[in-house]
């Protein structure tokens, strides 16, 4: 329980960018610390949760991670609404991903909840012979737009429990006094920590 | 050895042969008692893990396949080869034979709920679902000539069909080999070419993968494919904004609160929306969450009485789960509890039961109605989307 100053909070986690960015990697290598290279594609959003501990705090995070192509973005909003956190995630080898992550960020922006923490994830940063996007143009922009940034690899696990463990720290829930209204407290371990099943 | 040709030699009857190579599953002593997980084929050649329970489920429905085999072919013996078209298409028959096929018609379609055996799905389906004559208004070479003249051809859609070919059921012990993923890519990127506004959307891969395993020749599997998305579903699902699949979502929304209120007001009360685990439903038609037979057993009455179907297995899903969904009080809960029932509804009649017979019947008129209510919704709240996004692209 809550009661020896243990703050256990959920906190819906929606992670956004281009096909092929690596969306599905950064949470299966978060979730399960694996990395597969075929891993069956996501319709809609596939579901996970995860738990982080920070200090005397717990987060679970309860992870969308959303399909790429196009004509699915007009889902996202299901997916962002009421999140706490966002990752925007592209492809450091792919100029286009960039310019498309940047499109989420000004979605998130413009409906999204004032109080998200939002991280920008350059991934693939194993891949630095075929690197197209700077990290300063990432990083001034990820300055500009209010954004905490980091470069990851799913394939290597660089940065990838470092980026949910930032987040985390980051909540609005776990600066504030304890107990703020509407807070959900969790008094049983995480289950399964990886939930295994996606939303397949 | 090519998988789909025309040739009746390559139309191998998968499912018979996945049958012969596993007959009846036997868990091991060890994982009785135990109680562990087992690693398994099914009718259909996918690998699934259950316990010993679901081995023994399976079984049975090995045995009720085989069964229900039986009744189909006496009544074939009995009526004759294609008396199930009898029932269907009855408008040009003679009075004399009205009769016989509203009798046919009753028959079939309680026929149909209770399964069509494995061996017999690409026959029945071809001709139920309207494919045969949709193929038969064109020329006998449409396909061959399509794919050949586009296989060399890249857009956006093939791309996005390349991506996802080893995505597409991996590890699949045909699917996934190189002689699955060409006849997948040809079924794809052939229809891709035909309906331009469907292009290729995600989601279709797997629909087509498992037309092509019951099918069994690439050529049937794509004009199942074609009449799906043609004829038996709601226009637009697949579609730029997916907008079809938008309404089909509200209206399965209103019918849940219908239906199962409880359920409804509880997940309202959680701030759950229903979306988050039936747009998968909808755009794969259960293929990714149900086990292969019983998935195919929605389809066979999918392509019998219509899509309006898809809301009484989604219904029946939320059904199942009552009690143990009124206990759960988070969003994780909720899901875990829909995933592993899905994922373990290994006995389709279990699934079916409710569908038809505790949801209560719901005709194909009253369905289209509802879609037609909330259509200008979906239009509108799209419509705000975009043109929120680009004046705020405007703004930067
Ligand atoms: N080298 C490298 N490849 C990656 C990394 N992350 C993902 N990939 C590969 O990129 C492709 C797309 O990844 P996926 O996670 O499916 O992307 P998504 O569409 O954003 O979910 C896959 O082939 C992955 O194996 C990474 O950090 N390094
Ligand atoms: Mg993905």
């Amino acid at each position: 329980m809550a009661s020896s100053g243990n703050k256990n909070i959920n906190a819906k986690l929606v992670l956004l960018g281009d096909v092929g960015a690596g969306k599905s990697s950064l949470v299966l290598r978060f979730v399960k610390g694996q990395f597969i290279e075929f891993q069956e594609s996501t319709i809609g959003a596939a579901f996970f949760s995860q738990t982080v501990a920070v200090n005397d705090a717990t987060v679970k995070f309860e992870i969308w991670d959303t399909a790429g192509q196009e004509r699915y973005h007009s889902l996202a909003p299901m997916y962002y609404r009421g999140a706490a956190a966002a990752i925007i995630v592209y492809d450091i080898t792919n100029q286009a991903s960039f310019d498309r992550a940047k499109k989420w960020v000004q979605e998130l922006q413009a409906q999204g909840n004032p109080n998200m923490v939002m991280a920008l994830a350059g991934n693939k940063s194993d891949l630095l012979d075929s690197r197209k996007v700077a990290t300063e143009e990432a990083q001034t922009y990820a300055n500009e737009n209010g954004l905490f940034f980091m470069e990851t690899s799913a394939k290597t696990a660089t940065n990838v429990n470092d980026i949910f463990y930032e987040i985390a720290k980051r909540l609005p829930r776990l600066q504030q006094a304890p107990n703020p209204s509407g807070m959900v407290l969790v008094d049983r371990p995480a289950e399964r920590a990886a939930a295994a099943s996606c939303c397949s | 050895m090519m998988y789909g040709g025309s040739g009746t030699q390559s139309r191998r009857d998968l499912a018979i042969e996945y049958q012969a190579q596993i007959p009846t599953l036997r868990p091991s002593i060890h994982a009785r008692r135990a109680n562990m997980t087992v690693k398994f084929q099914d009718l259909y050649g996918f690998t699934v893990e259950g316990n010993v329970d679901d081995v023994n489920v399976l079984n049975e429905v090995r045995e009720k396949v085989r069964q229900q085999g039986k009744v189909w072919w006496a009544l074939e013996a009995e009526k004759g080869a294609n008396w199930y078209l009898e029932g269907h298409i009855s408008t040009t028959l003679k009075s004399s034979l009205k009769i016989s096929s509203l009798v046919n018609a009753i028959t079939l379609k309680k026929l149909i709920r209770g399964g069509i055996p494995p061996n017999l799905r690409p026959r029945v389906w071809f001709s139920l679902s309207g494919a045969a004559k949709k193929k038969s208004t064109v020329p006998e070479s449409y396909y061959n000539d399509l794919t050949s003249a586009v296989e060399d051809k890249v857009t956006s859609a093939t791309k996005q069909i390349d991506h996802d070919l080893p995505r597409t059921f991996p590890g699949h012990p045909w699917l996934d080999t190189p002689e699955g993923h060409a006849a997948l890519r040809r079924v794809l990127v052939g229809y891709s070419f035909r309906d331009s506004d469907v292009g290729y959307c995600q989601g279709l891969n797997y629909v087509a993968a498992l037309l092509l395993l019951v099918m069994k020749t690439e050529e049937e599997a794509f004009w199942m494919l074609a009449v799906l998305l043609e004829n038996v579903l709601v226009n637009d699902c697949y579609t730029n904004n997916l907008s079809g699949c938008h309404v089909e979502q509200r209206v399965f929304k209103d019918l849940l609160t219908k239906k199962c209120p409880r359920i409804a007001a509880h997940l309202e009360a959680l701030d759950f929306d229903v979306s988050l685990v039936c747009t998968e439903w909808f755009l794969c038609l259960f293929s990714k969450s149900l086990p292969s037979e019983t998935t195919l057993r929605v389809w066979d009455v999918l392509f019998y009485e219509g899509a309006k179907v898809l809301f009484n297995v989604a219904l029946a899903i939320f059904k199942i789960n009552e009690e143990k969904l009124l206990m759960a009080h988070q969003v994780g809960d909720v899901i875990n509890i829909i995933q592993r029932s899905t994922h373990h509804l290994f006995d389709p009649d279990e699934l079916l039961t409710v569908a038809f017979d505790q949801i209560g019947f719901m005709t194909t008129t009253t369905i289209s109605k509802q879609r037609k209510k909330q259509e200008p919704a979906v239009m509108a709240e799209l419509d705000q989307r975009i043109r929120r996004l680009n004046s705020n692209s405007n703004d930067k």
